[in-house]
């Protein structure tokens, strides 16, 4: 009560510093809660098997590679993170090779439909893969397609498509459909238009879907698990053995499947920025 | 950046196209020796002395199933072996080759595991691989008060309370000692070993009056064992310390007694009981699917699997037991060299009866388990009726029963629809 009466001024600067105070701790917590699990990954990763084992933890590691080079020389590493690579990067040129034209089609063009179609894009993530993959894998086994990067990435890419339409369809629409008649009126054809004028300015938000579905793809462990077996992604080969691994082994594990996708996500954040910069617009 | 990206892109496309050809190898789908330790273990010293090459590959019970189950519908596979526990071959019996014909050479395998391998049916739909099982250690000081006449190969149950009452009398404290704690595999005592011993049945027979009487046996015993018993998971512990002299458990949880002071202690098999000697085998095996590509190659594997070098190369990889008769070498841990006769003597003996872990229970095996903790708890800590608690803990295993639809397994005889509980 006193506070508020004395100097309204003086609340006010009472406020704005206790909501930069309040800033601060979210960003703190924010970067504790992202950063924390992913250093202690690392710390366990790079330590000896004692040492993971014992109590309290180090705060730097003893930088013991064996673990680590346990996993580099463990059978079929090497391929199956190149495999995951090949099937992440497939996901991504298909998801945005439907999906973009799909969200330019959503955003510009009205059509019997339309709202049922963006629902039923969704409708594909409702179904669980456990339950799609016995289906799949019989007519994979069929026609061929089976145990081969691009037959999984095509599961891959059912899957990240909705996130591919929906995002190309909110950037296309931030894009004022004037600078695309401008175009015409100055003699570019449709497609002219799109390739000089829109797909610049759309870049880098595609680029992030892209990403996006790169990610969906190196995470996806259940149907990799089931489609493929010689040619499995790095995600199915390790869950299928790190559950019942010692410690030290699942931390080194657990490094071995993050540290590519960090490194990735590091290269194109650019693109990720970029992504929020024109959904905002 | 986007210049990477195409470069890497076309690449992959490249790749995609081209990749596929694989050279000729058996395919080995497994459930088994999924830790990476034991699975590089399995490739680089037990596969590798078979002639044709073979890639090792486990999955967890889940993809492995619909992985099988996809090339079965499908009608053409390229899963050359199956390697998996009894349980997981239970479910596609019908689309496995008969092995009978398989040439094992000298070879003697396991009969009764040959039998289980069968799955009730006229052909040998699995082979047996491997085995793990539960046993009996004890400290070499309590051998002085074992009741006369008697030997350990095989003990029963009531010799087993003579002599922890004699230890317990003679040293002034219960020694008895049994894996009740939280953690502790108790459960499995009840409905592998006690169960099987006095009603020769798990869930039949639940609440008969061989049953009550098996209670009332443990109960007799439960005044000699240990009182720390509840706390109990691993008996490796309590044995090495001296707290307990004579134990029960699983092997895995016996062995570092054995490691850490191998001349301390002796490993027996379970007792028996008037039904019989109940015991719980880990049972695993190797199967040819239906749609094995090249199923002269397979058989051979199977072969393979159960040469004696093989067999011991594969307890060293993942302390899984041989399934056929064979001499261990001096080179082994020494848990091993103690419990290789002793799980060899009770699985053979003419008194054995294997009782399978619970088949086709699902998600329900934990509430399964409660059944038997729950009626442990209930007439030997808490002290009530038998004959009323089993009366209660029948009703609530039946429930389960008939909710998960799973016909009886060993050592109840083979049911049409949901195993009954008389």
């Amino acid at each position: 009560m006193s506070v508020a009466t004395e100097t309204p001024v003086a609340g006010i600067a009472d406020a704005h510093k206790a909501g930069d105070w309040l800033l601060i701790a979210t960003a703190v917590l924010l970067c504790v809660w992202v950063l924390l699990p992913i250093y202690l990954l690392i710390v366990n990763a790079l330590s000896s098997p004692d040492q993971v084992t014992a109590f309290p933890k180090r705060f730097f590691p003893s930088f013991d590679l064996g673990s680590l080079s346990f996993f580099i020389n463990f059978a079929g590493v090497a391929r199956a993170l190149w495999n995951s690579v090949i099937v992440a990067t497939l996901t991504m040129i298909l998801a945005i090779g439907f999906g973009a034209p799909a969200g330019y089609a959503l955003s510009r063009f009205d059509f019997p439909g339309k709202g049922t179609f963006r629902f039923l894009v969704l409708m594909t993530r409702a179904f669980p893969l456990p339950l799609l993959a016995l289906p799949l894998a019989v007519m994979f086994i069929r026609t061929g397609l089976d145990d081969t990067a691009i037959g999984l990435a095509l599961v891959h890419t059912t899957l990240a498509l909705p996130f591919a339409v929906l995002i190309t369809f909110s950037l296309f629409s931030c894009i004022p459909v004037e600078l695309e008649e401008a175009a015409w009126t100055l003699g570019c054809t449709r497609w002219q238009a799109f390739r000089k004028v829109i797909l610049p300015l759309a870049l880098p938000g595609i680029a992030a879907s892209a990403v996006f579905a790169f990610t969906i793809s190196w995470n996806e462990v259940f149907a990799a698990a089931v489609l493929t077996i010689e040619n499995r992604t790095l995600t199915a080969f390790l869950l299928q053995s790190l559950g019942e691994s010692p410690l030290y082994l699942k931390f080194a594990g657990g490094a071995a499947l993050v540290v590519p996708a960090l490194i990735f996500i590091f290269a194109v954040r650019k693109y990720l920025f970029a992504m929020w910069g024109i959904a905002n617009r | 950046m986007m210049r990477a990206l195409k470069i890497l892109a076309g690449a992959a496309l490249a790749l995609s196209v081209a990749g596929g050809a694989q050279a000729q190898q058996v395919l080995f789908w497994s459930t088994q020796a999924r830790p990476v330790e034991e699975t590089q273990k399995m490739r680089d010293e037990v596969l590798k002395g078979f002639e044709g090459a073979v890639d090792y590959q486990v999955a967890e019970d889940g993809p492995w199933l619909t992985r099988l189950q996809a090339e079965l519908q499908a009608g053409s596979g390229t899963i050359g072996l199956l390697g998996g526990l009894h349980g997981d071959f239970s479910t596609v019996g019908a689309n496995l080759v008969d092995l009978s014909a398989v040439d094992v050479g000298g070879v003697k395998v396991n009969e009764a595991y040959k039998k289980l391998g069968m799955l009730g049916t006229g052909e040998q739909k699995y082979m047996p691989w491997m085995q793990a099982t539960y046993l009996m250690a004890a400290n070499k000081q309590a051998l002085q008060y074992l009741p006369a006449g008697t030997d350990l190969n095989t003990i029963t149950y009531d010799q087993l309370i003579e002599w922890s009452k004699t230890i317990a009398e003679k040293t002034g404290s219960p020694k008895f000692g049994f894996p009740a704690g939280p953690k502790g595999l108790k459960h499995r005592f009840f409905e592998g070993f006690l169960y099987p011993s006095y009603t020769g049945s798990m869930v039949t027979k639940f609440r008969s009056a061989e049953a009550e009487t098996a209670w009332n046996k443990f109960k007799e015993l439960w005044q000699y064992t240990n009182p720390n018993s509840t706390n109990y998971a691993f008996m490796q512990e309590p044995l090495l310390s001296g707290e307990v002299w004579v134990a029960f458990d699983h092997v895995a949880r016996l062995a570092d007694a054995f490691n850490k002071k191998p001349d301390d202690f002796v490993a027996f098999p379970a007792p028996a009981g008037p039904a019989g000697r109940g015991f719980m085998p880990v049972v695993a095996g190797v199967a040819i699917p239906k749609t094995s590509p090249d199923q002269e190659k397979a058989k051979a594997l199977v072969a393979y699997m159960l040469k004696p070098e093989t067999q011991i190369a594969t307890l060293k990889a993942t302390n899984f037991f041989p399934v056929v008769d064979v001499k261990l070498p001096d080179d082994m841990p020494a848990s091993v060299k103690a419990f290789g006769p002793a799980i060899a003597t009770m699985t053979s003996a003419p008194d054995a009866l294997p009782a399978l872990l619970p088949m086709g229970l699902g998600d329900l095996g934990g509430k399964f388990n409660q059944v038997y903790t729950d009626s442990f708890e209930r007439i030997v800590l808490g002290g009530e009726d038998v004959h009323g608690v089993l009366e209660q803990q029948a009703a609530a295993l039946k429930a389960i029963i008939d909710q998960a639809k799973a016909p009886c397994w060993a050592p109840d005889k083979p049911s049409e629809g949901a195993c009954p509980v008389e």
